[in-house]
């Protein structure tokens, strides 16, 4: 009911890309035939005391002194005073003052290995500076677009419209519940919906395409959607089908979080570049360091070109007013940078390969778990070989469709194109989707093309549960003193439920103890779509179930409770908005306790 | 009620300067003093009308993002043209995507140079600089020299700070420590 008030009172669909270094909100109005998506324009510090309005947020997080914040110097069109300061200011800041800059908090709502509500970051802040959490962080980001919008629209406050956020496809259950609660905590509506990156990329297209998407796809047609950003990779296949004679698409897979972007292609560029300069005996600063950074962006677009030179000179500018004399220079040979990147991230390799366990190449920090293996290409080959049906000629895609900054250089565009060539059959040429490409904007623009079809009605992705969910549940049967049970997963959440359903586990019933905790282990799949429900796998193998945040209930005793065991069994549902949700169902009464992520350090569990 | 008002304030105004010189600014329609609280936004939560001058938000947008101002200021002198040229090519490349986030210029007219470009009859003089054979009367055909620049939009940073910083276009940057 509340749904429909809101829905009556809301004018705008308003679509939220919360990314990882990029946070972007676009919008379009509800009540309209022919929808124009429209950007927000979020006006930010981008030096003391200066204000701009720029189409996206950086998602960087800048906690001053006190000193700073009192001098009124962060102040907003909003709010006078600020204690922080989030985007422009914020990412230039995290430059010169990397103790009290957040970045990629996003990557770490999705790090079950620590407690995402405890203040970590920055993770290497002097003990004066009052750490935050990652969902404080991002509630931060989103707090900001919230007042941006206010201001803008103060007749159409963003509490009252229809909100899509969108989240990784590779986020799993626990992940997207953090991100509610920070965007509920930021101000956003409840009735806020999910919307997974990649199909929102291919949401973008369909608008910016018209009815013409129906010739550019035809059955049998398979969609590799393949975003970089700065820090993360996200992969989603989606096949073209035919019902009722009308064309369908149908998402298939997502991949998993794969922590390896642009960022550390410039990285790694970066590194053996400042080893040139230190062969010429010119050592450089931290400050210069971050300045070769992001010359290094410009210089591997330029080296990966088509027709690029055969050697590109990358200048780090002096730092005080004498500019050109503090200048330093070097060459950067073209093989070189052919050398470590495309050898290192998208390196040839066959479609059988599989991404290295241990780290071949490129920079890794402390703390979050970067991928071991920063080969984009063997990443995309495990994925594409996992998705493979049974019968199938191949999981090869027909067409691509890039997202992420990182394509803007089309050296990477014909990369990944060149490599998807190579595994393809003869028949079953791969080719980029035809338009125009809109890199960065496309997820905020799709989510909110997303929101008005599902108001005005339009072409819709079929999708469901991007991963099967299990429970671990212990094996029956002697003890052995020092060994723990083995233990087996019971599959709760098929591959592809819909949302708006929910699922009677079958199973053996399970015995609870009243006024106790109950704890589960909880795995996830992005490769076992054929697991129904209730099935149960007698091995944990974790080439195919990734452990996520654990479940917990408290069973509360009843006074006249005789029993203190309830056998129960597990009934699951996805709600409406996209929320996962776990019951135990008392199979003797009718109470049922809601399962509730334990986001908390789970590491020495999942390790053990 | 106001009569009474009124010879106070007639001997008031006699007998001090202060308060004649109040009655003449409220007799001319000027506030006597600025309400601190009516200049304050209420609760309008748009942008302040910056205290400073929108040329030196502009020079230090060019000097934070490009470092204009630095290299302007430097003496070329013992330099060659490849340390100069190091410098500029990072220096140019980010003063023009200042310029085209801040002004998003295009030609004045969309043809190539070279070309031949009509001029309407009462052409506006600001869009077209007219050489050569001026002295017949418009429209005239002619060889485009130079395309000419617009600004499309003009989205300069707003300044919130007070006092001295209003005329600072980069602060000194002090390391601690």
């Amino acid at each position: 009911m509340i749904e429909k008030e809101r829905s009556m009172t809301a004018k705008y669909v308003v679509g939220i890309d919360l990314g990882t270094t990029n946070c972007v909100l676009a919008y379009v109005a509800i009540e309209t035939k022919s929808p124009q998506v429209e950007l927000l324009e979020i006006p930010q510090l981008v030096a003391t005391s200066t204000i701009e309005s720029r189409p996206s947020l950086p998602s960087f997080l800048y906690i001053a002194p006190e000193h700073e914040a009192t001098s009124g110097a962060l102040g907003l069109p909003w709010q006078r005073e600020m204690p922080l300061a989030v985007g422009e200011y914020a990412r230039r800041r995290g430059a010169e003052m990397p103790d009290r800059t957040v970045a990629a908090a996003k990557s770490w709502l999705c790090h079950s290995g620590v407690d995402r509500r405890q203040p970590l970051l920055p993770e290497h802040a002097p003990p004066e500076v009052a750490k935050i959490s990652p969902v404080a962080a991002s509630r931060r980001y989103l707090e900001h677009l919230v007042a941006a919008w206010n201001a803008k629209f103060p007749e159409a406050p963003l509490a009252q419209q229809q909100l899509v956020l969108t989240v990784p496809a590779s986020f799993d259950a626990a992940a997207r519940e953090l991100t509610r609660e920070a965007a509920i905590a930021a101000g956003l509506p409840e009735s806020l919906v999910f919307l997974e990156e990649p199909q929102a990329a291919v949401y973008s297209w369909l608008v910016a395409r018209g009815d013409a998407w129906r010739r550019d796809l035809s059955e049998g047609d398979r969609l590799l959607v393949c975003d970089v950003g700065g820090g993360t990779t996200d992969l989603t296949l989606i096949d073209v089908a035919e019902a009722d004679g009308e064309l369908e698409l149908r998402r298939l897979a997502v991949g998993d979080h794969l922590l390896v972007g642009g960022d550390n292609m410039d990285l790694t560029l970066a590194h053996r570049v400042a080893e040139l300069f230190a062969e010429q005996g010119v050592k450089l600063d931290a400050w210069q360091s971050v300045s070769l950074w992001h010359s290094c962006r410009d210089a591997k677009e330029t080296l990966l070109a088509a027709d690029a030179p055969e050697s590109h000179r990358v200048s780090v500018l002096g730092r005080g007013s004498k500019l050109i004399g503090g200048t330093v220079t070097v060459d950067v040979p073209r093989q070189l940078a052919v050398d470590l990147l495309v050898g290192g991230f998208f390196p040839q390799c066959a479609i059988i390969d599989r991404p290295q366990r241990r780290r071949a190449s490129g920079f890794q920090e402390i703390g979050l778990p970067y991928q071991a293996d920063v080969a984009i290409t063997r990443h995309l080959a495990a994925f594409l070989t996992a998705h493979a049906g049974q019968n199938d000629r191949s999981a090869a895609p027909t067409h691509v469709l890039f997202n992420g900054g990182v394509f803007k250089a089309d050296a990477f565009r014909s990369l990944v194109l060149d490599r998807l060539g190579e595994w393809s059959p003869a028949d079953r040429p791969v080719r980029e989707l035809p338009g125009p490409r809109d890199l960065d904007f496309a997820v905020a623009r799709g989510a909110a093309f997303y929101g008005w079809t599902k108001q005005q009605g339009g072409m819709r992705i079929r999708s469901g549960a991007a991963r099967s969910y299990y429970v671990g549940i212990e094996t029956a049967g002697l003890a052995i003193p020092g060994a723990p049970r083995p233990l087996r997963a019971l599959c709760v959440v098929p591959f592809g439920m819909e949302e708006g359903t929910a699922v009677d586990v079958p199973s053996n019933e399970f015995g609870l103890v009243l006024g106790e905790p109950a704890h589960f282990r909880f795995f996830s799949s992005a490769v076992r779509q054929q697991d129904k429900p209730g099935a149960l796998l007698p091995t944990i193998d974790e080439e195919q179930l990734a452990e996520t945040d654990s479940l917990e209930t408290m069973l509360e005793a009843g006074s006249d409770d005789a029993e203190t065991y309830v056998p129960v069994k597990f009934q699951s549902r996805i709600t409406e908005l996209g929320v996962f949700e776990l019951w135990c169902v008392s199979t003797t009464s009718d109470r049922r306790w809601k399962l509730a992520f334990s986001i908390r350090d789970d590491a020495p569990e999942a390790a053990s | 009620m106001r009569l009474w008002l009124a010879v106070r304030c007639f001997f008031k105004a006699l007998f001090h300067a202060d308060f004649a010189n109040q009655c003449l600014l409220l007799l001319n329609g000027t506030p006597a003093t600025p309400d601190p609280v009516a200049v304050a936004p209420a609760s309008a939560p748009t942008l302040l009308k910056s205290p400073r001058n929108d040329a030196i938000t502009l020079l230090a947008a060019l000097q934070r993002e490009a470092r204009f101002v630095d290299i302007v200021n430097e003496s070329l002198d013992g330099y060659s043209d490849a340390q100069i040229g190091a410098a500029a090519r990072d220096v140019l490349r980010d003063c023009g995507k200042v310029l085209a986030r801040v002004f998003a210029l295009r030609p004045v007219l969309e043809h190539a140079e070279g070309a031949t470009v009509q001029v309407p009859a009462g052409y506006e003089s600001e869009c077209y600089r007219l050489t050569g054979d001026v002295s017949r009367e418009p429209p005239f055909a002619g060889k485009l020299m130079h395309a000419g620049w617009q600004a499309t939009k003009c989205d300069l940073p707003t300044w919130t700070g007070s006092g001295k910083g209003a005329l600072v276009v980069a602060p000194a940057e002090v390391q601690l420590g």
